[in-house]
């Protein structure tokens, strides 16, 4: 804990620090050794935008760039620093960047608070300080910022997207941070900007949520947090900016005391986990348990329209799998309204028979029927006012076992899933009310790689409609159920 | 509030860990919370006097700060209906072999039908928070409680409300009233600020709170003192 105050956030600080025009990485060496030269290359390979300037007392060259060896020997001002040195001399490498004109750094060292030294900690401390001055600091012991508008990238993200969205995540842990990054990029999530703030000596959670809570480019705010600072000023800024935009907290580890002596029944129930659950409802903030969770609610947050989201339609085949969504629907609070007779009817008529049925879920009896079938169910069950969304389920496995038995090389050769998804792209534009789809694959032995590469193609060609993609239906609901809280409670309220 | 003020700061001159139960709802009536008829008393005499100045029954127990299990101490005497009854009992209470009782607690008897349990705990992260649930002996076994952090909008105190599984509890069910929801949220409301505005009050119980004519009252109370 530090004794130093921190000060706000100030948004043109932040903006040179996301978005630096000229960078100094303090801390490569020529021989291509250690995390300075390494955020040097990934910053290369990802295409950043500016100017970087290598620093390093020895001097030299790499990849191509004039490595200086002070600071004050770059020519003009900085923007922004990257930090990689033994941790006692990141003090002064701090001061000398910001008499450079650096509006902020990112600390990749460690060997600070982490170590549980004196030494560590009052170094900790010097940096505080040294922020304190006139220069923001992420870190230390972190990976850093990733932009994908400037491409500043996470110490090892080379190739992380450079496509822009408008999700954020601020985390503690620079693995989560990259395990986020890479995930977001075959789930169809795309970031505003991601920080990985480790021990957060002077900017972290608070501060950097209160700055994206009035981020233009920020729409859905995640976060992983093991415990938080000052909890007090942590919930107000929550409470505050999630009035504004939906922030969807992960809370990793348990901080439990345990072993603290209570007198009452009220504190021996008002455990750790237990408090965080409350807290995080009060603020009408998401809480999710584990990072496939929070990808999920991300992207969907970032892909529906922003209401809340009752009744629900799924289409798809097998008795069982309509069971199945019964079930979870209710877990989440969700509802499968029974569609009106004269809309089934006319589904009824359109189906497939035997096997078929159109209540809700609207059972297709057969996993091959063509996009046009499934098209005008869509149509049709959405004229149900009590349908709110819609998800597909669509069970493309089956095709290999058809192009197996038809003696077609290429799974491909024999799926639809381009119509499908143009199909799918009308329903949405025609309705106005959001289609899910569901691409379960149960066939996933090495001999089937062809069909998962297919599946692949055809999440993307479904995300680049920003037609959301789930692996299972289960997941689809939870996130469903993310998004409906939040603006059902935002409205209640 | 002064009086409020008064009770605190002399529990934590004098390093008691907590009030006693009377103290406890002295502090609580200050603010604005509804407790038992109740008088302290230290003779026979006096315990006569005051159940028939509350009106019978009444209940009495034995009263001390150390005193806060009472019911396991044995030192409970409930629905007691007539004089010689009371007699009785402040004599067995009074002579408790395992612990010395000098001063005996009489107190309006509440039948109340439902009861719910409210209190107040400090979390290490997040402060003074108000919890609210199913009070009596089923606190501890369903533990259907919710939590909300300090300081309390009326909102939270409404939702926190509609948090516990047994929610319905608070309807008008089986001929009862329904419970006074917007008293129940002042309650709320209340015990988080006083969590945020004494920092010696470490945790309060208030438990049961019970119903009665659709209105909370606090029939036990514990209101723990940081005195470490």
């Amino acid at each position: 804990m530090t004794c130093v105050e921190r000060a706000p956030a100030d948004a043109h600080d932040l903006e040179k620090i996301f978005n630096p025009k000229r960078v100094a990485i303090v801390g490569v060496s020529s021989n291509g050794m250690g995390f300075g030269a390494g955020i040097l290359s990934s910053l290369l390979a990802i295409g950043f935008e500016g100017k970087i300037y290598p620093v390093n007392p020895k001097g030299g060259e790499f990849l191509g760039l004039r490595i200086y060896s002070e600071v004050s020997e770059i020519p003009g001002e900085i923007d922004f620093a990257i930090i990689s040195i033994p941790a006692q001399n990141v003090p002064a490498a701090l001061d000398a960047c910001r008499k450079k004109g650096a509006a902020g750094a990112e600390i990749l060292s460690a060997g600070f608070r982490e170590t549980a030294t004196p030494e560590g900690i009052a170094l900790e401390e010097e940096i505080l300080e040294e922020a304190r001055k006139g220069i923001r600091v992420i870190g230390p012991n972190c990976f850093g910022i990733y932009s994908p508008k400037s491409g500043l990238t996470l110490l090892p993200g080379p190739d992380l997207s450079r496509e822009s969205g408008e999700v954020a995540f601020l985390s503690q842990s620079g693995g989560m941070a990259i395990d986020f990054g890479q995930m977001g990029k075959w789930m169809g999530v795309r970031f505003s900007k991601v920080v990985s703030f480790g021990n957060g000596v002077d900017l972290r959670e608070s501060e950097l949520l209160d700055f994206l809570g009035d981020d233009p480019e920020t729409g859905v705010i995640t976060m992983y947090v093991e415990g938080v600072e000052k909890g007090s000023d942590f919930f107000g800024v929550l409470r505050k900016v999630a009035e504004e935009k939906p922030v969807i907290v992960y809370k990793g580890g348990l901080s439990d005391a345990g072993s603290k002596a209570v007198e009452s029944h009220t504190a021996s129930m008002g455990g750790s986990e237990r408090i965080w659950g409350s807290a995080l409802r009060q603020c009408n903030a998401a809480q999710v348990h584990g990072l496939e969770e929070m990808a999920e609610a991300s992207l969907i947050f970032s892909l529906l329209p922003p209401r809340s989201y009752e009744g629900i339609s799924v289409v798809g085949g097998g008795g069982a799998l309509g069971v199945a969504a019964c079930d979870a629907a209710e877990t989440y609070g969700l509802k499968l309204p029974i569609l009106d007779k004269k809309i089934s009817d006319r589904i009824m008529s359109i189906l497939p028979k035997p096997g078929s049925s159109a209540f809700n879920p609207v059972d297709v009896a057969n996993p091959l029927v063509p996009p046009q079938i499934l098209k005008d169910t869509l149509l049709l069950a959405a004229e149900d006012d009590k349908i709110d969304l819609q998800i597909l389920i669509q069970l493309l496995y089956h095709y290999k076992s058809l192009a197996m038995a038809l003696g077609v090389d290429s799974v491909r050769d024999v799926t639809p899933y381009r119509e499908l998804a143009d199909s799918v792209e009308e329903v949405v534009d025609k309705t106005g009310k959001p289609v899910i789809i569901v691409l379960p694959n149960n066939k996933r032995e090495l001999q089937c790689m062809d069909l998962e590469e297919m599946i692949r193609d055809a999440r993307d060609i479904f995300l680049k409609k920003k037609i959301p993609v789930f692996d299972d239906l289960f997941d689809a609901l939870r996130a469903i159920h993310h998004v409906s809280k939040y603006y059902a409670i935002k409205q209640r309220r | 509030m002064k009086g409020a003020m008064n009770i605190i700061e002399e529990a934590v001159k004098r390093g008691a860990k907590t009030l006693s139960e009377h103290e406890s709802k002295l502090f609580l009536a200050e603010h604005g919370i509804a407790v038992t008829r109740e008088v302290v008393v230290s003779t026979e005499e006096n315990a006569v006097l005051a159940a028939e100045d509350i009106g019978y029954p009444v209940v009495l127990k034995g009263s001390g700060e150390a005193l806060s299990h009472k019911t396991e101490m044995n030192l409970i005497a409930i629905d007691m209906r007539s004089e010689a009854e009371v007699r009785e009992a402040f004599q067995r209470l009074t002579s408790n072999p395992e612990v010395t009782v000098e001063e005996v607690l009489v107190q309006q008897m509440v039948k109340g039908d439902r009861e719910l349990v409210i209190g107040l705990t400090r979390d290490d992260q997040f402060g003074p928070c108000v919890m609210f649930g199913l009070g009596g002996i089923f606190t501890e076994i369903l533990e259907d409680i919710s939590f909300r952090v300090a300081p309390l909008r009326r909102v939270d105190a409404m939702e926190m409300m509609d948090d516990i599984r047994g929610k319905k509890i608070l309807d008008a069910v089986r001929g009862k009233a329904s419970v006074d929801r917007e008293v129940l949220a002042d309650i709320l409301v209340s015990l988080g600020q006083i969590g945020l505005d004494y920092e010696k009050i470490r945790e309060i119980d208030i438990n049961p709170l019970k119903i009665l004519d659709g209105k909370p009252i606090a029939v036990d109370a514990l209101v723990v003192i940081d005195n470490e």
